[in-house]
């Protein structure tokens, strides 16, 4: 600690920090256009000159300064003053000052340290700047006469995101920020640079001139997409989401987020939204009022009784999921399940076998202090794009090792010195095996303490590294690096997310993973972590409530199958699109068609909701109140917004409607209910919403120590053995369904399409935007085609999130599909 | 003290004489205003567009909040007023919104003939205050 003198008062600070942080610490405000908390020192607005005393005869900027031990430092004198407003005039020299018609007007760090320096003319004349400008973009306006060149972008962009679009081009008074080559955006469209520009020189093109932002009411809320729980801020005007605000001081994310989350909220506007219950009269779909459409709810569900099933998406709140289960157990059915049925039970089942717990066992921000990482699927930061931008920063500020097991490239792939181990599709579990062998080989294991040493040696014999590599196609010694980067690591991290679509495999894969982090002591060791993150925003708060089949019960897959058999005889579906996002669409159609009653509650009319005999209007997360649990157990709560579109109700409100239907007493609000599920749920006893702050609260603790130390055997899988197959997986603009009635991602990708490696691109002779079909047994599908540089020969890739592909009518769950192109 | 007493009615007589009326005959007749007099609104018009750039000064200025913007963009992409009003029966006139105004879109005219018969009528927007 170093201790000195800040305008005359005495701040003791850690010695890595700077003048300027501590000035912070002591409540001292220093004006700044450059600093951001979460990027480097970088020094270039010269604002934030100060005196030190023991630096006399020229001023210190205070930002990139280091304290050192008996500082003193002014931060106002008349020179400093005098040298801050000349900066400013500076900087005024070349601006343009549309204020009025800058949408940043309000909230421009440069408006407000004018006024406050009280620059009102300018000594200094100078050409204005009149370069061209960006509004052709649907997501971020760049209007670069505006800019002060803090290169805040272009470092937040490298830094933590970790894609690199901007940079300095043209030298002197020429100098601006550019794209490659100065042409159009064409990124992940994360928008970091948007929250990052201290003036308007790059701002959200979807609020363009739509609101001042003092008429902004703001509400910290959770955004509703993966499971990642990043907070939002929900900047609404006239009762409607408007726009995203910047936001560093609450939540996991630091501010960061992805398009998702910034440029994803539209759909909650969207004029296609459910406004009125419908009921299903003389085959029609007829509007109804809410007393009719309850009623025939309850009705159908209570005839139908324990020969009902109740499937639910994993976007409810916590809350809303309790409800839901106290609705099954009054129905008097078992058959209750959550997402798709298959996906979560590396989770359920892999972990539980294996550590004993059905949680990660670490936080996210742990892992920007880790020595290695492994990313099992390259597709880890398409699913978790935030979580990804802090692994980048362990890769880049803490040179962590990064190693991927990857059945394609990805942007894990690209990161600075990542190692990838690119096989064939589908045999993840034989390349954790063969780490989990060269562990035990060379004796980098830690055994003691493990259960099962000797059985999974026995089992590991067919995986020594230099047989898998032969399978699976990947270097042998790669994988023998890998693995001792990860036992060396001091902090280390093991990455997985599941959803929909990676189905195939869950439970192996989910033990694979623990075994090797058992074996890497990972599993429950402070600072290291096994990540298995659930796809939606509450995966975790399903699984911690237990919406899965109960000891009698059917799950999706069997409730599906005994549909089919006219052995199901109502369905309650909530907040999910089974018919676009399910794997087999065959089974789900006939098992939809088939169930004599089906009630669907979606905030969209969905092709399920078509099918139903009831449909109940839900709200969107920006109209809900409520917890939610991320994938690294941090409950946090849900805000209330805007109110619902029409009558649209929300979740809690609907089946809250359905319990008293059943003649069941509900509690009147979340915060009630929320008191008895953490009465009910083992996990969360003793929580109560004031333990919920702004960095919302990790149940278990930061690390979650195993249960169990099982290693547990897992197979193996074999190649698929054809020339093309095709991957299902999910695309970094999009996340399950919902996104895809979002303004700002189907701007990026607006519809489905096959993505082709250039190789095979070549071989087939098929172009960017040529339509081409996909043929299996079971079917084909017809789409765009793609090409790009990122997947093996032999290997396609398409999205899951556009129900009008139909997808999974070849997708049954396979790792990897046969299929046969044109 | 008659000599002062005729003296100050003699004062009091010739301004009964025809010319020195300080009242005038209205509405028949009517007063030139000052050019500072506050009265109705006006949106300057620009050439092909009104001057206002919808920056949303005035309504936050206003202390009555009787001034209604909402901007959006036109087809050149600039930021213009799609709507704006001026609810009359809430304003007073202050001239708040004259004085915010960056790029001198709005001014108030001598107009002070302002009665009508229905709320409606005091409800002035975009085109009405572009006439004036």
């Amino acid at each position: 600690m170093v201790n000195l003198t800040i305008d005359g008062k005495e701040v003791t600070v850690s010695k890595t920090a700077t003048i300027y942080e501590a000035a912070c610490e002591a409540g001292v405000h220093i004006p700044v256009l450059c600093y951001a908390k979460k990027l480097l020192p970088y020094g270039a607005c010269r604002i934030c000159l100060v005196e030190v005393e023991q630096m006399k005869g020229r001023l210190i900027p205070s930002c990139t300064t280091p304290v050192t031990e008996g500082m003193v430092v002014t931060t106002t004198s008349d020179e400093i003053v005098k040298v801050r407003k000349t900066v400013l005039e500076f900087l005024l020299v070349n601006h343009v000052v549309d204020c009025p018609v800058c949408d940043k007007g309000g909230e421009c760090d440069l408006q407000d340290l004018s006024y406050e320096y009280e620059v009102v003319t300018n000594r200094f004349e100078g050409e204005k700047f009149d370069l061209p400008t960006d509004e052709v973009n649907p997501l971020i306006e760049r209007n670069m006469n505006r800019c002060v060149l803090c290169g805040k972008c272009v470092r937040v962009c490298d830094e933590i995101v970790g894609y690199g679009s901007y940079s300095f081009i043209n030298r002197g008074f020429e100098t601006k920020i550019a794209t490659a080559f100065d042409r159009g955006l064409n990124c992940e469209f994360c928008g970091q640079c948007v929250s990052m520009c201290p003036v308007g020189a790059i701002l959200p093109r979807p609020f363009k001139f739509k609101a001042r932002p003092w008429q902004l009411k703001e509400v910290d809320s959770v955004c509703g997409y993966c499971g990642n729980g990043c907070t939002i801020t929900l900047g609404t005007k006239d009762k409607k989401v408007e726009t995203i605000r910047f936001n560093d001081k609450t939540g996991v994310n630091d501010g960061n987020l992805c398009i998702r989350g910034r440029f994803g909220y539209s759909y909650v506007n969207s004029d296609e939204r459910l406004t009125k219950p419908l009921i299903r009269k003389d085959g029609e779909l007829v509007e109804a009022s809410w007393d009719e459409a309850l009623a025939a709810a309850v009705e159908g569900l209570k005839q139908a009784g324990s020969a009902a099933g109740v499937i639910s998406g994993a976007r409810l709140t916590n809350e809303e999921l309790f409800l839901l289960k106290n609705l099954a157990a009054a129905i008097g059915t078992d058959n209750l399940d959550n997402s798709g049925g298959e996906c979560y039970k590396g989770v359920t089942e892999g972990l539980q076998q294996t550590l004993g717990l059905q949680a990660s066992t670490a936080t996210f921000p742990q892992v920007e202090n880790c020595d290695a990482v492994l990313s099992i699927r390259s597709d880890f930061y398409e699913t978790h794009p935030v979580f990804g931008m802090v692994v980048n920063q362990a890769v880049r500020r803490n040179n962590a090792k990064l190693s991927v097991i990857a059945d394609k490239r990805g942007k894990f792939t690209k990161l600075p010195n990542a190692r990838t181990l690119l096989h064939k599709p589908g045999l993840e579990v034989n390349i954790l095996n063969a780490m989990a062998r060269v562990l035990l080989d060379e004796g980098l294991a830690k055994t003691e303490r493990l259960n099962g040493v000797e059985e999974l040696k026995g089992a590991l014999a067919d995986y020594a590294p230099e047989t898998v590599a032969a399978t699976t196609g990947v270097d042998a010694e790669a994988i023998k690096v890998a693995a001792r980067e990860l036992a060396a690591a001091e902090n280390a991290a093991i990455l997985l997310a599941y959803g929909l679509p990676y189905t195939a495999a869950s439970k192996e894969l989910g033990i694979a993973a623990a075994n090797l982090a058992l074996l890497t002591g990972i599993a429950g060791r402070p600072g290291s972590g096994l990540y298995l993150c659930g796809e939606k925003s509450n995966s975790q708060g399903a699984i911690d409530l237990g919406i899965l089949p109960g000891a009698e019960g059917m799950g999706v897959q069997q409730m599906l199958t005994a549909a089919t058999e006219n052995q199901l005889k109502a369905l309650y579906v909530v907040g999910e699109d089974m018919l676009s996002s399910y794997p087999d669409r065959d089974a789900v159609e006939q098992a939809l068609s088939k169930v004599p009653f089906l009630v669907v509650q979606d905030i969209f009319m969905s092709p399920t909701a078509q099918k139903a005999h009831v449909v109940l209007p839900a709200a969107s997360f920006a109209e809900k109140n409520g917890t939610v649990t991320n994938a690294e157990r941090r409950l946090q709560q849900l805000r209330s917004a805007i109110p619902s579109p029409g009558e649209a109700r929300t979740d809690f409100a609907i089946l809250q409607g359905l319990l008293t239907g059943f003649g069941q007493d509900a509690a009147a609000a979340p915060a009630d209910v929320f008191g008895q599920l953490c009465a009910a749920t083992d996990q969360y006893r003793g929580i109560d919403l004031e333990m919920i702050g702004p960095q919302g609260y990790v149940w278990g603790g930061d690390i979650l120590t195993p249960i169990t130390r099982n290693l547990v055997p897992v197979a193996g899988t074999q190649p698929v053995d054809a020339e093309y197959q095709l991957l299902v997986g999910s695309s970094l603009y999009h996340s399950g369904t919902v996104s895809t009635h979002a303004k700002g991602p189907q701007a990026v990708v607006a519809e489905a399409y096959i993505e082709f490696g250039r190789e095979d691109a070549k071989a087939l002779n098929i172009q960017e935007g040529d339509l081409v079909k996909l043929r299996t047994d079971a079917g084909e599908i017809q789409a765009k085609a793609k090409v790009d540089r990122r997947l093996p020969q032999g290997v396609l890739f398409a999205p899951y999130h556009f129900g009008a592909l139909k997808l999974n009518k070849l997708y049954r769950g396979q790792a990897a599909i046969p299929v046969q192109v044109g | 003290m008659f000599k002062e007493f005729a003296k100050g009615l003699s004062i009091t007589l010739k301004h009964l004489l025809p010319g020195n009326r300080t009242t005038v005959d209205y509405p028949k007749q009517k007063l030139e205003m000052s050019p500072r007099f506050r009265g109705l609104h006006r949106l300057v018009p620009d050439q092909h567009r009104e001057k206002c750039v919808a920056c949303y000064l005035c309504p936050t200025v206003c202390p009555a909040k009787c001034i209604t913007v909402e901007s959006a963009e036109n087809e050149k992409g600039e930021k213009y007023p799609k709507v704006y009003e001026i609810d009359l029966l809430r304003c007073i006139f202050c001239g708040y919104c004259v004085e915010a105004c960056p790029v001198e879109a709005i001014e108030m005219t001598g107009a002070y003939e302002l009665a009508n018969f229905k709320r409606e009528d005091f409800n002035f927007d975009k085109e009405r205050l572009l006439k004036n």
